[in-house]
């Protein structure tokens, strides 16, 4: 009971300090708390499939370019919709995206789910490269929206939703459960009598929408993308490196791996100057967490729990609408 | 019709090399379990090797291709025992594991290139470069020719080598299942190491002819990488005669697609044409993956 108020202690203490930074920081440190903050709640959204289900998406960012160009799409000249309009339709369409891609290659196991999902967001980015609409290889120029702090509060927002309903969904109900369960042994999972093809489906249509909520104040914040600077293979590369480094299938891992490594980025960014060196160092992560570490940072602090179903996480449930189907 | 013969010429050259590689890479998965993303980093440095050794030493492009593979070859022996290690170890999921180590490996040997090289892109010369033959109505460059032969005599020998010798034999017992080959006597562990490093000395043998007949820079290694997905998604993953066939095949459409279509298509049609195949037989068309 003491272990919880501390904990609950902690995060009330980190929220405050997190609502109160922009009225601490200048203006230049408010982005980079900006950036901080969508890479931790991306990299939770990949460790939904990728922790708890054991499913490595290797294409993760088709999900956050989706957000980002439809929010663009809808923004510029012929549409010109409010900012706010956008992201119900861009989780709409990345939902339906994700239902369509994800029934189909979620019955691929292993190394055939990794190399589908890489295709897929490889087609969407030659596609998008290709296509007129999208403005092609030049990309799109959104209505700029100077207000640091607006965009720090939504990436706030966004990412403690991100993990609240992380927390109560896969950590605290017994929608968690099944996910681990088919995690841990798909078959045994199945003659337990859990649906595995619709929990598999709800995870990756969740872990997929919020990957696209982040894209789209992404696109809003930096006002221009381009195929490669929302959908380019090293953005998944870095989600998985921040949650391989953080400790896969753990709550905390990826917010501790996606800050680590934001700020190395910015490091690196300020005394190079230069992004190739970076790109040097994330492979090096990987092999090195891999070899040595593979249980990640968090994993150093684990503690032996036993999974429990709470008051919220069955609300949550309810909400999301998560593990109705199969529930007799 | 000219240019349909052409470009069908020019496509079985290309699927030639292609099949080089792809088959270390079938090989390399029947044995050791592993998808490995770095395959076209090793392609990559085969080509950069190539460089380095027509404008550093002056020699020609050819005499790089032995000492690719004995340098790559090296290479990756050494890195063979961490990828088994790797695979065979008791945290929980040593499969996703590997699957990520390699995938570190290829941002590494990307970002590392990208560091030290640039984007600028660099071309393999050789005595052949810019010669071309011409057979009836078809013009052939001489080094896609030239290639295509390495390609074959370096396709053949590992042919023979798994078919006439008796460590092929260990090697295709471990394939089919390592559990009965280990019973068998055969050490595992060092035939996987053996294998990757083999894998890894005709990847990069490739690299320099893909190199000589293209051209290379650090980006490009996504493309190789793809061509062998493609190759084990259509094949079957672990099924080795099947990559021949595939790359072949590789190599046509994606010479008609860029001639017909148009060359920014040619990455477009072959990812949609993997991720159709993933889903509609996921065990290759072939039928024959594992």
């Amino acid at each position: 009971m003491k272990a919880r108020w501390l904990d609950i202690l902690f995060l009330g203490a980190l929220l405050f300090v997190l609502v109160l930074l922009p009225l601490l920081v200048n203006n230049y440190w408010l982005r980079i708390a900006t950036g901080a903050l969508m890479w931790a709640g991306l990299a939770c959204s990949w460790n939904m499939l990728g922790g708890y289900a054991g499913y490595i998406n290797f294409g993760h960012s088709a999900f956050f370019g989706l957000g980002a160009y439809v929010t663009a799409l809808m923004m510029v000249d012929p549409l010109g919709l409010p900012f706010a309009a956008t992201i119900p339709a861009g989780i709409a369409v990345t939902a339906a995206c994700a239902v369509i891609i994800g029934a189909p290659t979620l019955r691929l196991r292993g190394a055939y789910f990794a190399i589908a999902t890489w295709a897929f967001a490889e087609v969407l980015i030659q596609f998008a490269t290709v296509m007129e609409f999208t403005g092609g290889i030049g990309g799109l120029s959104l209505p700029p929206f100077l207000n640091e702090r607006f965009f720090y509060f939504a990436m706030l927002m966004a990412a403690a939703l991100t993990y609240l309903v992380t927390w109560a969904l896969f950590e605290h109900s017994r929608f968690g459960l099944k996910v681990k369960a088919l995690r841990d042994h798909e078959p045994a999972a199945e003659a337990m009598g859990i649906n595995t093809s619709l929990v598999k489906l709800q995870t990756f249509v969740l872990s997929a929408v919020t990957a696209s909520v982040f894209g789209a104040i992404f696109a809003y914040w930096v006002t221009f993308i381009n195929p490669k600077s929302v959908f380019g293979g090293d953005i998944t590369d870095q989600m998985v490196v921040m949650v391989l480094l953080g400790g896969l299938g753990t709550l905390w891992g990826p917010a501790i791996g996606g800050v680590a490594l934001f700020v190395v980025n910015r490091l690196i960014w300020m005394y190079w100057g230069d992004t190739a060196f970076y790109i040097a160092i994330l492979g090096a992560a990987i092999v090195l967490v891999v070899l040595f570490l593979p249980n990640g940072i968090a994993g150093l602090f684990a503690k032996r729990g036993r999974g429990s179903v709470s008051v919220l996480g069955k609300a949550v449930e309810k909400l999301v609408g998560a593990g109705e189907g199969d529930r007799k | 019709m000219d240019l349909f013969l052409q470009t069908l010429l020019n496509g079985l050259l290309i699927g030639g090399v292609i099949a080089t590689f792809t088959i270390a890479f079938q090989l390399t998965f029947g044995v050791l379990h592993v998808i490995d993303f770095a395959v076209g980093g090793w392609v990559v440095l085969g080509g950069y090797l190539g460089y380095y050794i027509v404008a550093g030493l002056g020699l020609d492009g050819f005499v790089a291709i032995p000492v690719a593979f004995v340098l790559f070859g090296a290479i990756g022996y050494l890195i063979g025992p961490i990828l088994y290690n790797v695979r065979n170890s008791r945290t929980a999921r040593p499969e996703l594991m590997a699957l990520a180590l390699t995938f570190g490996l290829f941002t590494l040997l990307r970002g590392g290139m990208l560091t030290a090289w640039g984007f600028n892109t660099r071309t393999v010369a050789t005595a052949l470069s810019g010669e071309s033959l011409m057979v009836g109505p078809v013009t052939v460059p001489l080094i896609r020719v030239a290639a295509a032969l390495f390609a074959v005599m370096i396709a053949g020998g590992l042919f023979v080598f798994l078919y006439r010798t008796r460590y092929g034999l260990a090697i295709r017992a471990t394939a089919e299942n390592r559990h009965n080959a280990a019973l068998m006597g055969v050490n595992i562990r060092r035939l996987s190491a053996n294998v990757y490093g083999l894998y890894a000395g005709i990847t990069a043998m490739a690299g320099v002819l893909m190199g000589a007949i293209y051209s290379v820079n650090p980006e490009s290694g996504l493309r190789y990488t793809l061509f062998a997905f493609f190759v084990a998604v259509l094949a079957g993953l672990g099924s080795v005669g099947g990559a021949v066939v595939a790359a072949l095949l590789l190599g046509v459409v994606e010479a008609y697609v860029a001639t017909y279509v148009g060359s920014s298509y040619s990455l477009l049609a072959i990812f949609a044409t993997l991720f159709l195949v993933l889903l509609i037989s996921p065990r290759g068309i072939l039928r024959r993956g594992l």
